[in-house]
């Protein structure tokens, strides 16, 4: 055990959707028939008592059910597994409990039952309020039934809710990206996530990739959304995260300040570290969902050992994301070692004007480190790329 | 073997006129190979010269026939490039052969090339063998093209063999006449030892393999040789002919053509056109060798990596050996760091060069827009020459840039003269005769050499449908306007970019030149400014606005893989681009004056 043993979260990944959106790359599948509730809900709780063991008593802090469309499962099963973490005596008691939800994939009153369950926060996959938009996206779901799903919220009385918004979609100007903000202020959540619409590899928009506003547009777009977002309120706190009232979400937070985390279900991702001196392992779960269940325990795909660059990068990426950026005392608790050389590349990133320095141990990306994030964050990639950190969604 | 019986012949052909075909008929009629052996066209060796179909490098083989006669014959063939930037390769195969099978199309008739080099070995004394080749294609005209070798070239085409290579039609004529036509060469078996290398390449596992042709006395197996311009000697490890396959002899006499190995391992051990004698029993006079060839196209070639810059020296070394063609001396630029100026016969031999370098020495290069060289007249009187554009003084020391002009034969057919002519004239040319010799026409221009290297070769086919040929030759320096063009990125000369070019044309190139940059250079950090001028006078700009951003903000449950492996990508992408002050400027930009040029 490490004398101040890091916050702990627990990643719980649900695979389904009802059909696979044409820019998703996450590791879901569309449901063909009925979806194996039961026997998947199984593999998750074997696999979550062997993560438990190895974690050593530790707290959880945060509990996230991603996916996927984790408003598929129901509250029964959401429940069980809850009470499966709590039986351990493992879950803090002020823990926040995120599921993310999909208007249109969501039945009527189950939020209610989600609350009675421990759920505490919702994130809700709204990505526009305009239809044309939605259809673009090959969303499911109508905007009607977005506001069937935030009244059902109002009526459940959770308000801890995130809304996924998406800009930089095809034919949106800055006046329809700012119109998606307005609505999504006007539903009052507590926080916003506001993403713009990437390419990604093995998507099918990446083999008939639609036809986007060009760059500086989507520049200015989310210049102006960020202003308004800011003007009611929301305080960008990370790259594409914004909160009310400081309700930020604690489990990203997590992961943005390099904290540790277990993951269960198909492909997930944890990461645990132990001892003293500092051992920081990798590991990632069976991605195919079949596999996942048919796989003992535990259903471990790959396993890694973080060595001194790697741990840096991670930091490094994660940490600049958040607009407070990172600190030195936290990066010796999280990598195991010293700043030390560390802080020369930091010092000409400042001249550079790209990071900004507190005085005091804190640095953070400048404006224009902020624009351009994967530049700064580049400057701390290993000198060779590493074939050990590989794991779920690469192929 | 009796020297009587040995005969040594090259084949002239253009490209795709048949000569590697024909080749092919003559190892298999000999038995040189089993059929299975017999990969289409084994005298190109090298991957390069089978995909472009042209033979680059001289190479031979030993032929058995047994002729009509009842006597067998030793018939070696030397083989020769096709291409007009090959012209040297040409006559120092040609030195070793007595006789030459001119190989012409009987549908396409005589092409430019092909007359330059039947020259050539008329002039070194050879016997010259007319082949109608193709006589089985519907579009033959055997007698047409008779008449054209007799017009055009001047020799009797009345002996002319009618051959289809392809169906193998008339092949046992034509060893028949290289038995019977072409002399058997002279020697004296019981001289001392001359040999001349034709050839020299370098191999990984035996060292240096020289092509010889021994002209007196003989060389066996374990003699010691002394190679006669370095005066060191070698133990004669091997020595044999090809069949094409590498086959070890006791000796080679006089007469015959074959390899030689001395475990010479350093690559300037054997040079072409060296005279190899025996030690124990010099021969008085070396053999007269061959004429320098002068490089006519300069270009600055860098590695990418840094690091690769001795392996790169060495791979240049190492070419020379067999392309006594190819000079190369250091250079050193403030946008691409350390490389040579290298000079080349032309645009496709800077191609083949490049090509081999990258494919046999797994090098990444770039190499600068190509360049002619200028004679340039101090205003004190001396006399300079500049390969390299970022070189010229400043104006203030010049009192005249002369630039090269050539003499341009062309042969094309009277349908698309109109064509040819109008691009000589857009090419600045003077014409200076023009001949209708039966179906076809042939032109003499003037041309300046420098509008000559980039593209007229492609587009002279172009405009002909592939029908022209083209040939030329150095004529002289010709005063003329010319300027240096700069571009500066960001405020900051470029030398790599500099070019040469006429006052009057400096406006349009330095305009296309930025607009095509423009596009080149991704969008940075910050703008970036591209400008072209004329000493202080800027003449052109266009700016490649700043990148808004660059971020991505996915977040995968605490899975970093993905991002990493962007960030690894657009890392790569930099590192394949060179740093010019703060701007990452992409390889392709180097070359974008080519572009333009083509467009």
């Amino acid at each position: 055990m490490s004398p101040t043993p890091l916050p702990l979260s627990l990643y719980v990944h649900l695979p389904w959707c009802v059909k696979k959106c044409p820019y998703c790359d996450f590791n879901s599948h569309a449901v063909r028939g009925s979806l194996p509730e039961k026997a998947y809900l199984a593999a998750l709780i074997a696999d979550l008592d062997e993560e438990l063991g190895r974690a050593g008593g530790r707290q959880i802090e945060s509990v996230f059910f991603g996916g996927g469309t984790p408003s598929l499962f129901s509250a029964e099963s959401i429940d069980r597994l809850i009470v499966a973490v709590r039986r351990r005596g493992s879950l803090a008691p002020d823990a926040e409990i995120t599921l993310e939800a999909n208007p249109g994939a969501v039945e009527r009153g189950r939020f209610a039952d989600y609350a009675a369950a421990g759920v505490n926060r919702v994130s809700v996959g709204v990505q526009s309020f305009d239809a044309d938009k939605l259809t673009a996206l090959g969303r499911i779901h109508s905007p009607r039934e977005t506001e069937t799903t935030l009244e059902e919220l109002r009526r459940a009385d959770i308000t801890n809710v995130n809304l996924d918004l998406m800009y930089g979609l095809p034919g949106q100007d800055i006046a329809a990206a700012l119109a998606d903000v307005e609505q999504a202020i006007q539903a009052q959540p507590s926080h916003i996530s506001h993403y713009q619409l990437t390419i990604e590899p093995n998507t099918l928009f990446h083999a008939r990739p639609p036809v986007r506003p060009d760059d500086d547009l989507i520049a200015d777009a989310e210049i102006a959304c960020a202003e308004r977002l800011a003007a009611a309120g929301f305080e960008r706190y990370e790259v594409s995260a914004y909160a009310r009232d400081g309700r930020v979400c604690r489990h990203n937070v997590n992961y943005w300040r390099f904290g540790d985390y277990l993951g269960i279900g198909a492909g997930a991702h944890g990461k645990l570290s132990q001892g003293e001196p500092l051992i920081v392992s990798r590991r990632w779960k069976n991605r195919h969902p079949q596999s996942y269940m048919a796989a003992p325990v535990p259903p471990v795909d790959g396993e890694t050992l973080m060595d001194a660059a790697q741990l840096r990068f991670e930091f490094m990426l994660n940490g600049l994301r958040l607009t407070t950026g990172i600190h030195e005392c936290d990066y010796q608790v999280r990598t195991g070692s010293e700043i030390g050389g560390l802080r020369r590349e930091l010092e000409i990133l400042e001249e550079e004007g790209m990071l900004l320095s507190d005085g005091d141990g804190g640095w953070r990306a400048s404006a224009l480190g902020f624009r351009f994030l994967n530049d700064l964050q580049a400057r701390f990639l290993p000198p060779r790329p590493d074939a050990g950190v590989s794991g779920p969604g690469n192929g | 073997m009796s020297i009587k019986n040995i005969r040594n012949f090259s084949i002239i052909a253009h490209i795709d006129h048949g000569k590697s075909t024909l080749a092919d008929r003559f190892i298999q009629r000999c038995g040189g190979l089993a059929d299975r052996e017999m990969a289409a066209q084994v005298l190109d060796s090298m991957d390069l010269e089978r995909e472009r179909g042209i033979t680059i490098k001289a190479q031979s083989v030993a032929l058995r026939y047994q002729a009509r006669d009842g006597q067998s014959y030793q018939l070696n063939l030397i083989d020769t490039p096709g291409h007009v930037d090959f012209s040297y390769e040409v006559s120092r195969s040609l030195a070793a052969c007595e006789g030459a099978l001119l190989v012409v199309d009987a549908a396409q008739g005589v092409e430019a090339q092909s007359v330059a080099n039947c020259y050539t070995a008329i002039e070194q004394g050879l016997e010259v063998v007319p082949i109608i080749n193709k006589i089985d294609l519907p579009s033959a005209d055997p007698d047409g093209v008779c008449q054209e070798i007799e017009e055009i070239i001047g020799i009797d085409a009345s002996q002319a063999l009618r051959v289809s290579a392809k169906t193998g039609l008339g092949v046992e004529e034509v060893l028949e006449a290289v038995v019977q036509r072409i002399p058997a060469p002279e020697g004296d078996e019981q001289a001392p030892l001359q040999a001349l290398i034709v050839d020299s390449w370098f191999d990984n596992y035996v060292g240096v393999v020289s092509l010889i042709r021994v002209v007196n006395g003989s060389l066996s197996k374990g003699s010691k040789v002394r190679v006669m311009s370095t005066g060191r000697s070698h133990l004669a490890d091997r020595v044999g002919v090809f069949t094409p396959k590498m086959t070890d002899r006791e000796s080679l006499a006089a007469g015959e053509v074959g390899f030689f190995i001395a475990g010479i391992k350093e690559i300037d051990g054997a040079p072409v056109g060296d005279t190899l004698t025996l030690d124990g029993r010099p021969c008085a006079e070396p053999l007269p060798g061959f004429k320098q060839v002068q490089p006519r196209v300069f270009a600055g070639v860098f590695p990418i990596n840094s690091e690769d810059y001795e392996d790169f020296r060495e791979a240049l070394h190492k070419l020379r050996l067999n392309d006594a063609a190819l000079h190369f001396e250091p250079e050193t630029s403030t946008a691409l760091g350390f490389g040579f100026r290298c000079g080349f016969l032309g645009m496709l031999h800077l191609e083949i060069v490049q090509e081999r370098l990258e494919r046999e020495y797994d090098l990444d290069l770039i190499t600068t827009a190509p360049t002619v060289v200028y004679e340039l007249l101090a205003t004190d009187g001396t006399v300079s020459y500049i390969d390299n554009p970022s070189k010229l003084p400043a104006t203030g020391s010049i009192d005249e840039i002369r630039e090269p002009i050539i003499e341009a034969s062309i042969l094309v057919p009277q349908d698309h003269v109109g064509a040819v002519i109008k691009l000589c004239i857009d090419k600045r040319g003077v014409q200076k005769k023009l001949l209708y010799l039966g179906n076809q026409v042939s032109l003499v221009y003037e041309l300046p050499m420098a509008d000559v290297v980039m593209d007229f070769f492609d587009r002279l086919k172009s405009v002909s449908r592939g029908y022209a040929s083209f040939d030329y030759r150095f004529d002289r320096y010709q005063p003329a306007p010319l300027v240096k063009l700069d571009i500066l990125i960001n405020g900051e000369r470029v030398d790599a970019l500099s070019l040469i070019v006429h006052r009057d044309t400096a406006q349009r190139r330095g305009r296309e030149l930025v607009e095509r940059m423009r596009e080149l250079v991704p969008r940075q950090m910050f703008d970036v400014a591209i400008q072209a001028a004329v000493g202080s006078q800027i003449i052109s700009r266009q700016t490649v606005k700043a990148l808004r951003k660059n971020v991505t903000a996915k977040c995968y449950g605490g899975d970093v893989s993905r991002k990493r492996k962007l960030l690894e990508k657009q890392k790569a992408g930099k590192r394949r681009m060179k740093q010019v002050g703060s701007v990452e400027i992409p390889q392709e930009a180097f070359l974008a004056v080519l572009q333009v040029e083509k467009k």
